[in-house]
């Protein structure tokens, strides 16, 4: 059997350009070093007879355009939009919830501070908006501001058109708030801590910065990309846990003709001079192709798996200075019991985040590579939206917990260390959340080396590289290879460490490079890759 | 002259008051400056505190200055004399230094002596700095466009900026996307591996502004301190011999020679507009003048909330004035000292059991200490002060003035000024005098860590917080700046979209100062830009 394209990697970015690639015609096989399919999207054994998220357990945007080319809605894809989005944990035993109707969480809000109530409304609108804007670039390939050429004159037209529909409110707006930390932004906006610091959290989730950092605005409005407007800190799970999501991609990805296999660790990709010639496996099985799509980060692919010869020095070098930064850990609890809080409030992400100075100090302690004894922690229950993952009666709680350093100053990761993240973790939420810690029966601890470990990426950042604005659009993941395409013919790159850093986003823009898109001509800017740094 | 009538008003003497009025006079209007204060020079002055010894009591270095001001106005005519300041020491934790000097080789082969990759990175990293200054030259002399604007005249200046974006090259192009946008320690990551270099070289990212060195935007800052020319020469920093208030009498004479008048120790009370134009200034004590030009050389804040009525504004624009960040975040120690700091690293023993070339004080004291041992040093000072305290450790750049121009101290004794970050204006129930002294305590305690001998030395000292600056020269909340060196506060939004040309919503009613682009340092460019659109050379 031959195949026109390989796809490295069985995660969200795999499987959708593989289902897309399928699709168009190509005869495709995904390649999986795991059993399960999913990578860091992936839902695993946590306990025996337990499952849950292993890694990240929200999304944030599928584009509409790859369920209809897949023939898929957020049914068959097990989606779920859980409300209320977010409830902050407060000192306590009080809660502060954010509705995806922005109606009720403004009514919501009129018992913390009349003004934020007010005001809330105008910044759901405000971030939908900007969020919207950016979401019309995400859908088109990266603007190239300095490539020539009519294609790219017409495609940075578009841009300025779609810009010039902000009218020039939106466009100061736009240009002003992205560079912006999300802590000036919401200081502008409200008054009241709890909402500040619940808000300031989607500025800096998965990010090792501050919310008094330049450009948390970006991230902020970049993690609303896709979410309805107003549904501050919406994102999306799965019935099932993302595994399900993941499994609905394959399925779609297979009907169409894909092969998928699972347990085959890739260790080499194979380049001569003209190009890409086939992949190594673990078990040094060799399987020839001309061209190749890694959802790998872009260090895995790009410095680890091909023979540094075959890299441009200089290109090496910027891959290598790319930031990563796994900023979070993972701890998944088993719980035989519900917490003391309302189940409808328990059904969104419970956000410990009481204030903007509390996160702000738990940022501080990870820049000296320490674990700040009062984290950011965001759990989810998935077991309320899915009660087969768990036996009866039984929980799942997810929890990531930022910012817990890649790289320990004054320590290295051990079983001792991961305990102790765990209980904090544990005493953390028992603290706000009344009821809990009696719960918890079981408990697992991936620190951001597990997940690299793991699931393979970086420094087990979540986002394969961080989100800011050096490292986003023509800069993602460095300059020259934001259009998917790399200087090894046949070599390309998809997954959220490429444009626009969203995994499925992404596998649908590489994919079109890649000719499974129809549209033509200025939305496919095939083989016309943007000038190298030199 | 009471109650006169001139051409054009300038309020206070600040070096861009002083520039503007300078230019309106080479063109020959009648011009009036108004100085609240009894001398010229705003944040830019020399004043003796303690008798014998002159201080720069704010602006301490110059090197941003314009070389086509110096020019136009022939300031080295009327006094400017800038004496170069050349070297840098950095005291490090472990009794070790790093120091750069004015000769490029001899740096190199100190930096040799930590690292021989940093040496080698260190010429390319002055090449790519000194050709992103180039790059960012002619945006900073530029009118900013507006990019909301569909005006053909708009457009054109837009495609100018876009066309010059463009000719820089890829390399070039993406290196100045990520000073723009990077931290200064990612971004000096990429090039050293020094931590010490690192942090003295980062340092220059945070003065004046309310960012960490690891916190993205603090790259830009960075640049804009690169910028820096004397005579041409980019990245020379120098001092103006007597002090800085030196800059803004050479200025101030340039002014008058053209026939500008300026008025001490007459503070505006508000600007007066009559049916949507600026009619003239009413002083505090009552005295009004008259002039179809008003220009106000104060900080946004301090020029629309406090000088105009707001009736007279739109909402949105007074909104925009209202979020314009000021936060002062630094503050200055100067000390008259009856014998020179002997920095214990810089012992000739010492040097040698770190395998260094012994210096003289002579030579290394006429140049720069800078108190930035580490990368969380520097950090942990702005830890303390976004929680709402000074730094317990704070970041400090030392000069001692008199080793230039002996003429700034009695024989034998020194001047030193210290430059000191974090002091935030913000500070936790406010500033007081025992909040002074602390804050006063501290920068010396941290300054005697490195040169043991400082506190006998002192005979004299004035501690100035934020809040004083403040209150003696008006800058709100004493940001050095007028405004923060922010992304969304440059360029076009600097110091509110809409009105980033000097103009404001009254008509006939114009700003000159730092609040505007391109913003702060003693760089002039604001004062003569806003004269050129006034004189209507520039749109």
């Amino acid at each position: 059997m031959t195949y026109d394209v390989i796809v490295i990697g069985g995660g969200l970015a795999g499987l959708t350009s593989a289902a897309l690639l399928a699709k168009a015609g190509r005869r495709v096989l995904v390649l999986e070093q795991r059993d399960v399919l999913g990578g860091l999207h992936s839902t695993d054994e946590i306990a025996p007879g337990v499952r849950g998220d292993a890694a990240a357990h929200d999304i944030g945007w599928i584009p509409s355009s790859v369920m209809k080319t897949l023939g898929l809605d957020e049914r068959a894809l097990a989606l779920v939009r859980p409300d209320p989005s977010a409830v902050s944990l407060l000192p306590g035993g009080s809660t502060l919830t954010l509705w995806t109707d922005p109606a009720r969480t403004a009514s919501e809000l009129q018992r913390h501070s009349p003004s934020d109530a007010r005001a809330w409304r105008g910044f759901g609108e405000r971030v939908a908006r900007l969020a919207g804007f950016l979401q019309a670039i995400y859908e088109g390939p990266a603007p190239e501001p300095l490539a020539s050429g009519a294609t790219e004159l017409l495609s940075m037209l578009g841009l300025g058109r779609k810009v010039r529909s902000l009218g020039s409110d939106g466009i100061i707006d736009l240009l002003r708030t992205l560079p912006m930390s999300v802590a000036d932004v919401l200081d502008e906006t409200f008054e009241h801590p709890a909402l500040k610091g619940l808000v300031a959290a989607s500025g800096v989730a998965r990010l090792v910065q501050g919310p008094r950092s330049g450009a948390t605005a970006f991230l902020l409005v970049h993690h609303h990309v896709g979410a309805p407007p107003g549904a501050i800190g919406s994102r999306l799970i799965a019935r099932g846990g993302l595994g399900a999501l993941a499994h609905a991609l394959a399925e779609s990805a297979r009907a169409a003709g894909a092969e998928i296999r699972t347990g085959s660790a890739v260790t080499q990709i194979v380049v001569s001079e003209d190009g890409v010639k086939g992949v190594v496996l673990a078990g040094g099985d060799e399987i020839t192709a001309s061209t190749l799509l890694s959802t790998l980060d872009p260090r895995r692919t790009l410095l680890d798996l091909i023979d540094p010869i075959y890299i441009d020095p200089e290109l090496s070098q910027a891959v290598g200075a790319v930031k990563y930064r796994g900023a979070c850990a993972k701890v998944n609890l088993v719980l035989d019991g519900l917490p003391a809080l309302s189940e409808e409030l328990l059904r969104g992400a419970l956000v410990v985040a009481p204030d903007m100075g509390y996160l702000e100090r738990a940022f501080d302690a990870a820049k000296y590579g320490a674990i700040s004894d009062r984290p950011y922690l965001e759990a989810r229950i998935p077991t309320l939206h899915d009660a087969s993952l768990a036996p009866t009666g039984r929980h799942v709680m997810s929890v990531l917990v930022q910012w817990v350093p890649y790289r320990l100053r004054d320590a290295s990761w051990d079983g001792t260390r991961r305990e102790a993240l765990g209980d904090l973790v544990v005493d953390t939420l028992g603290d706000v959340l009344p009821g809990f810690r009696e719960r918890v029966i079981a408990g697992q601890v991936l620190t951001p080396r597990d997940i690299e470990d793991r699931y393979g990426a970086t420094e087990g950042s979540l986002t394969h590289g961080e989100l800011t604005l050096d490292q986003v659009l023509f800069m993602r993941p460095v300059p020259g290879l934001s259009r998917h395409a790399t200087p090894t013919p046949g070599l390309y790159l998809a997954g959220p460490g490429t444009h626009p850093g969203s995994s499925i986003a992404s596998a649908a823009r590489a994919a079109a490079v890649m000719g499974a898109s129809k549209r033509r001509p200025f939305s496919r800017p095939r083989g016309d890759r943007a000038p190298l740094t030199r | 002259m009471k109650n006169g009538r001139v051409d054009a008003i300038v309020i206070g003497a600040g070096h861009n008051g002083l520039i503007c009025a300078a230019y309106l006079a080479r063109a020959g209007k009648k011009v009036l400056v108004l100085e609240r204060r009894h001398l010229v020079g705003g944040a830019a002055v020399t004043e003796e505190i303690v008798p014998g010894f002159k201080f720069s009591e704010f602006s301490y270095v110059v090197s941003l200055l314009r070389p086509e001001i110096i020019r136009e106005l022939d300031l080295p005519g009327h006094g400017l004399q800038i004496l170069p300041l050349e070297s840098t020491v950095t005291p490090m934790p472990d009794g070790n230094y790093l120091a750069a000097w004015g000769d490029h080789d001899e740096t190199r082969r100190e930096l040799y002596r930590h690292s021989p990759l940093d040496a080698d990175a260190y010429d390319e990293f002055g090449i790519l700095m000194h050709h992103m200054a180039h790059a960012v030259k002619p945006i900073i002399g530029m009118m900013p466009p507006d990019p909301t604007s569909l005006s053909p005249k708009e457009l054109l200046s837009l495609g100018k900026l876009g066309g010059h974006m463009r000719s820089l090259g890829a390399r070039k192009f993406y290196a100045l996307h990520k000073l723009m946008t990077m931290s200064s320690a990612d971004y000096l990551d990429e090039w050293f591996e020094t931590d010490v270099l690192k942090a003295t070289k980062s340092a220059s990212g945070i003065i004046g502004t309310f960012m960490g060195p690891r916190s993205p935007g603090s790259a830009y800052v960075l640049l804009h301190h690169y910028m820096g020319e004397i005579d041409g020469a980019f990245r020379a920093w120098g001092f103006q011999k007597g002090g800085t208030g030196g800059v803004s009498d050479a200025i101030a004479g340039a002014a008058r020679r053209f026939g500008a008048e300026i008025k001490l120790e007459a503070p505006v009370g508000r600007v007066m507009v009559k049916n949507g134009r600026a009619s003239g200034v009413a002083l505090e004590n009552g005295d009004e003048y008259h002039a179809d030009i008003v220009v106000s050389g104060l900080d946004p804040k301090r020029t629309f909330l406090k000088l105009v009525e707001e009736r007279e504004l739109p909402g949105d624009f007074v909104a925009s004035i209202k979020r314009f960040k000021t936060r002062g975040s630094s503050g200055k120690v100067n000390l008259a000292l009856s014998e020179l700091p002997r920095l214990t690293c810089m012992q000739p023993e010492n040097i040698a059991r770190w395998g260094g070339v012994p210096i003289p004080p002579e030579r290394y004291l006429r140049g720069a200490i800078s108190i930035s041992p580490t990368m969380d040093y520097v950090e942990r000072a702005y830890d303390d002060a976004k929680h709402g305290s000074f730094s317990k450790r704070p970041y400090m750049d030392v000069v001692i003035p008199s080793m230039i121009d002996p003429g700034m101290a009695p024989p034998g004794q020194h001047v030193m000024s210290i430059f000191c970050q974090y002091a935030p204006f913000a500070i936790e129930g406010g500033w007081d005098d025992a909040k002074r002294e602390a804050f006063g305590d501290a920068v010396i305690d941290a300054l005697a860590v490195h040169a043991p001998n400082i506190k006998s030395a002192i005979i004299a000292r004035q501690v100035l917080t934020p809040a004083d600056i403040e209150r003696i020269t008006g800058l709100t909340e004493g940001n050095i700046f007028q405004g923060e060196l922010a992304l969304d506060q440059l360029f076009f939004l600097r110091p509110a979209p809409g009105y980033a040309k000097y103009r404001t919503p009254v008509d006939g009613f114009y700003q000159c100062g730092s609040g505007t682009h391109p913003g702060g340092g003693i760089m002039g460019a604001s004062g003569r830009l806003a004269a050129l659109t006034i004189l209507g050379e520039r749109t």
